[in-house]
């Protein structure tokens, strides 16, 4: 009885500490997202990440950085993919964008991000944790790409000019014909 | 004695600057943005602006908010020795449709005046903004309205139509 009085007591301790200790801290959770509806090679890539703090208080010296872009497989059109903020005061959230530029195809394993802060103004370690990781994600070829959704332009307008000695020459045939006829008609009159 | 009248004037000199050293005196800034301009490359609108902020009094690593479409964000610091900044902001297409935009920014001082102004429900035109980036935004592109292969269609029927009308009208003639 005793025992379990004492793991009680323990327990409870235990977790009005820890929710103490949740309540003044500043608590991110991090996600990160491809917003394509389709990836071209060579062409923009949209990554957005969102910083939400759900905790009591600021995070402060917030660090999101992503080394997961190999420079070789992409390059950096627009943005950052390191980012600071110096507080992202709680309830509140922040938006990070950046723009790539995928320079081959083939599937890509998009994973996560990492955000490291400090969760409250005392403590002297840095939280580290993960932005969610988007997934495998295909990246197409761009000539297949063309392929399926360029408007075919100059294709249709090679069609064009193709067809048209099929047309034109019974037209200019006839057309010839006919005035000649209309021509004799009008001088018979 | 000449060396204390050399730094007194040294110190006269030169303290307004360390005194003005919470706001940035004269900005300059070079910038560059990035809209979206195709649907296939982003469900969402997104606006991206960089911009490196050099200020006469060679403040660095400051705290600023930006002003997009009426929303107040932090900015972003990409490269602190660079004074390099960065500005994400994202909504749905229709909330954000082509035309101009200005992104106006504040540093501490302005944006708690601005807080202020908006709390007491005062409008934030009157508040000063230590710059502004303008943004062109051409619109975003879905895709074309009329396929091609339509327009190729209609083309080959109304060329038949001029034929099949010619012939019928030459044997009606007979």
């Amino acid at each position: 009885m005793k025992f379990h009085v004492a793991l009680f007591i323990l327990a409870v301790a235990f977790f009005h500490g820890y929710s103490a200790d949740d309540e003044d801290a500043g608590r991110l959770l991090a996600s990160k997202n491809v917003l394509n509806q389709y990836l071209v090679e060579g062409r923009d890539l949209t990554i957005e990440y969102r910083i939400y703090n759900i905790g009591g208080s600021a995070a402060l010296d917030v660090k999101l950085e992503d080394d997961t872009f190999p420079e070789a497989d992409f390059d950096i059109s627009s943005g950052s993919l390191v980012a600071k903020w110096d507080r992202i005061a709680p309830n509140t959230n922040v938006t990070h964008a950046v723009i790539l530029r995928p320079l081959k195809y083939g599937y890509f394993n998009f994973t996560a991000a990492t955000v490291s802060y400090l969760p409250s103004e005392k403590s002297s370690e840095r939280q580290v944790g993960y932005t969610s990781a988007p997934g495998e994600g295909g990246i197409v070829n761009s000539k297949d790409f063309e392929r399926r959704f360029s408007p075919h332009v100059l294709d249709w307008l090679v069609f064009a000019v193709m067809t048209l000695p099929s047309l034109g020459i019974p037209f200019l045939l006839w057309y010839s014909s006919k005035s000649k006829y209309d021509i004799s008609k009008a001088k018979k009159n | 004695m000449a060396t204390t009248g050399l730094s007194i004037i040294v110190i006269t000199l030169f303290a307004p600057l360390f005194v003005a050293g919470d706001s940035c005196v004269g900005p300059s800034v070079q910038s560059k943005y990035y809209v979206t301009r195709e649907a296939a490359a982003s469900v969402d609108t997104v606006f991206i602006v960089e911009f490196q902020l050099t200020c006469k009094n060679g403040l660095k690593n400051m705290n600023l908010y930006a002003d997009v479409n009426g929303k107040l964000l932090p900015v972003t610091k990409t490269d602190d020795s660079k004074n390099k900044y960065q500005v994400s902001y994202s909504d749905e297409n229709k909330n954000l449709p082509a035309g101009h935009y200005d992104v106006r920014f504040y540093d501490e001082e302005g944006y708690a005046i601005l807080r202020k102004a908006q709390r007491s429900g005062e409008t934030n035109d009157s508040i000063k903004p230590l710059f502004t980036i303008p943004i062109n935004h051409p619109g975003v592109w879905k895709g074309p309205i009329v396929q091609s292969e339509f327009i190729a269609v209609v083309v080959a029927i109304l060329v038949w139509y001029v034929a099949h009308s010619a012939k019928s009208h030459l044997q009606s003639d007979k």
